[in-house]
């Protein structure tokens, strides 16, 4: 070991008693003042039971666009930008969800509720498609895993209630994928998919 | 703001370019280490060389350092970030086949590509195997997907978990790295 | 090009290197390195050409790799990258002078014997780099460095396996 190791070493050590330091203490996210707090997301049947016990604290918000949103939104969301969620009226105890189609879109949105020191929000994580796929119109492949066949009568039960047509005996390639199944994220695929949903949801007529 | 990608500074055409030069600076580190050839890596299982450990120890705190400050200097948005999921059977699973194949074949995906680039025909045979495991996989997905998905923890870090804050998990791992390294360098002076 | 092969440079500088140039990919496209992604996505392109691209998408292992409105981005970025990868190490054996056209084995292994073991660790790898959702590049380096739980299990596992099976591939590196 030469005289470059050991000062390479001393600047790494530095560096990380420094972190430790900076740091130091259990996780506290609340202190005023702190950098922008990390994204915290809600996933979408979790979100769905929290609608469906009738909290009232609770707003979420499709950062979408005017036609995205009157096609088909999640249930008793209001539409937004990250302009009026800046005016929008919030109490500190409302629980805010916030779902887009890309990312920037819910950076920017993040952003203006931090201006504002709202930090109870949620990012509903891969946004109109995972409420589609896991609650509204969830599909169980024509042979399942007990896990799958889990997920989907638990699911069905939500999809009831908001008005969604659950339906199993599906072949598998139309069971829509997300990250909860082990894949991948894919904003494309996502985005695809959704509209794809919506179009049949629509051809329905609710 | 960075991430340039996540914050709308770069589109996917510009990340396509960075991804381009990115690799060329990993490939030429890679193999100005010494890891374009596979008896060198092979050597950390019998621990007459143990290049692989330093290289991938040094680069990991390097990174992980650096991506701790640049987000407490507001330079970097670390959140934003992809972090992969957790699936904790699944992934101890899977390192364990690929330690295996790892010890068999001497180079990891990456060092293959910089191995047959070099001219390095065993490269090209890793890569023709990693192209076949691949295959295979997707052949008998339907009977291994309730394995593949299984124990998700979601996206989470060491640190969440140990109930400490960034800054003491980068400095207990930065701790044990150069532990680590000074027992490397006292076998290898054994070894002489 | 004859003349004698320069020296590797010393591992903890070329660590350091890598660090940084992994440190940009976070900067610059909020993600880390990545390899094995890139050999997933190749097969799936394989298998929609082999196949049709229909019944490929019908797989669920292979359908996000398809560019189907384009499979992932993330996957894409990674053959990039790759490529990338090559020309850099393809650039640096050249100056270096260690380009040759060889088979790098332990003494006492054949070439025959040699890409077999080739071949068959890295059909290991690609299963094991599936299950584990990447490599040494994606899981243990750039999820490690972001002290992701999973790409510590997978340090440990893909290391510990090694050394516990090392003895019995003796033969191939001796």
């Amino acid at each position: 070991m030469n005289r470059l190791h050991v000062a390479l070493a001393i600047v790494a050590a530095f560096a990380a008693a420094a972190a430790g330091v900076i740091d130091r203490g259990s996780v506290d996210r609340s202190h005023p003042g702190a950098r922008a707090a990390a994204i915290e997301f809600i996933s979408a049947p979790d979100l769905a039971q929290r609608i469906m016990s009738g909290d009232r604290d609770l707003r979420v918000f499709d950062l979408r666009t005017p036609d995205a949103f009157a096609q088909f939104h999640v249930p008793g969301a209001h539409r937004a930008t990250a302009a009026s969620l800046a005016g929008e009226p919030l109490t500190p105890q409302t629980h805010v969800v916030v779902y887009a189609d890309a990312r920037p879109t819910i950076v920017e949105a993040l952003q203006a509720l931090e201006k504002r020191n709202h930090r109870d929000v949620l990012v509903l994580r891969e946004g109109l498609y995972e409420w589609l796929s896991r609650v509204q119109e969830p599909r169980l492949a024509s042979s399942p895993t007990p896990e799958e066949r889990a997920e989907f009568e638990r699911a069905a039960e939500m999809s009831r209630f908001f008005g969604g047509v659950p339906r199993a005996g599906v072949p598998r390639d139309e069971v829509p994928q997300g990250y909860w199944t082990g894949l991948p994220r894919s904003e494309a695929l996502l985005m695809d998919a959704a509209v794809k949903s919506v179009a049949a949801i629509r051809r329905r007529g609710c | 703001m960075t991430p340039l990608t996540e914050t709308g500074s770069l589109g996917s055409s510009g990340a396509l370019v960075a991804a381009i030069l990115i690799g060329f600076a990993f490939g030429w580190f890679l193999e100005r280490g010494g890891l374009g050839s596979a008896p060198k890596l092979a050597g950390q299982f019998y621990v007459t060389d143990l290049t692989v450990f330093k290289v991938m120890f040094s680069a990991l705190v390097t990174a992980m350092l650096g991506a701790f400050w640049l987000d407490r200097l507001g330079v970097l948005r670390l959140d934003l970030v992809y972090l992969p999921e957790t699936f904790v059977v699944p992934q101890a699973l899977g390192g364990v086949l690929f330690g295996a194949g790892f010890l068999v074949a001497g180079l990891c995906p990456g060092t293959s590509c910089v191995a047959a680039a070099a001219g390095r025909r065993d490269g090209l045979g890793v890569m023709i195997g990693m192209l076949i495991g691949v295959w295979l996989f997707n052949l008998t997905f339907d009977r291994i997907a309730s394995m593949y998905s299984a124990t998700p923890l979601g996206a989470v870090r060491l640190t969440d978990l140990a109930g400490v804050t960034p800054g003491v998990g980068v400095a207990v791992v930065t701790a044990l790295a150069l532990a680590g390294f000074a027992v490397a360098n006292r076998i290898e002076r054994r070894r002489a | 090009m004859n003349r004698t092969p320069r020296p590797y440079i010393d591992p903890y500088l070329a660590g350091i290197g890598i660090g940084v140039v992994l440190l940009a990919a976070y900067v610059v496209v909020g993600q880390g390195l990545g390899a094995s992604g890139a050999f997933a996505s190749v097969v799936a392109s394989g298998t929609a050409v082999v196949q049709g691209a229909t019944r490929a998408a019908a797989s669920p292992a292979v359908a996000p790799y398809l560019p189907h409105g384009i499979a992932s981005p993330l996957q894409d970025w990674l053959v990039f990258e790759l490529a990338g990868v090559m020309l850099g190490g393809f650039t640096s054996a050249w100056l270096a002078g260690r380009l040759r056209r060889d088979v790098e084995r332990g003494s006492g292994v054949g070439v025959r014997q040699r890409m077999s073991a080739a071949v068959g660790g890295g059909a290991l790898m690609g299963v094991g780099a599936k299950f584990a959702r990447g490599c040494t590049s994606g899981q243990a380096l750039s999820g490690g460095a972001l002290l992701s739980v999973g790409s510590w299990i997978f340090i440990a596992s893909c290391f510990a396996a090694g050394y516990v099976l090392a003895p019995a591939a003796r033969r191939l590196w001796r």
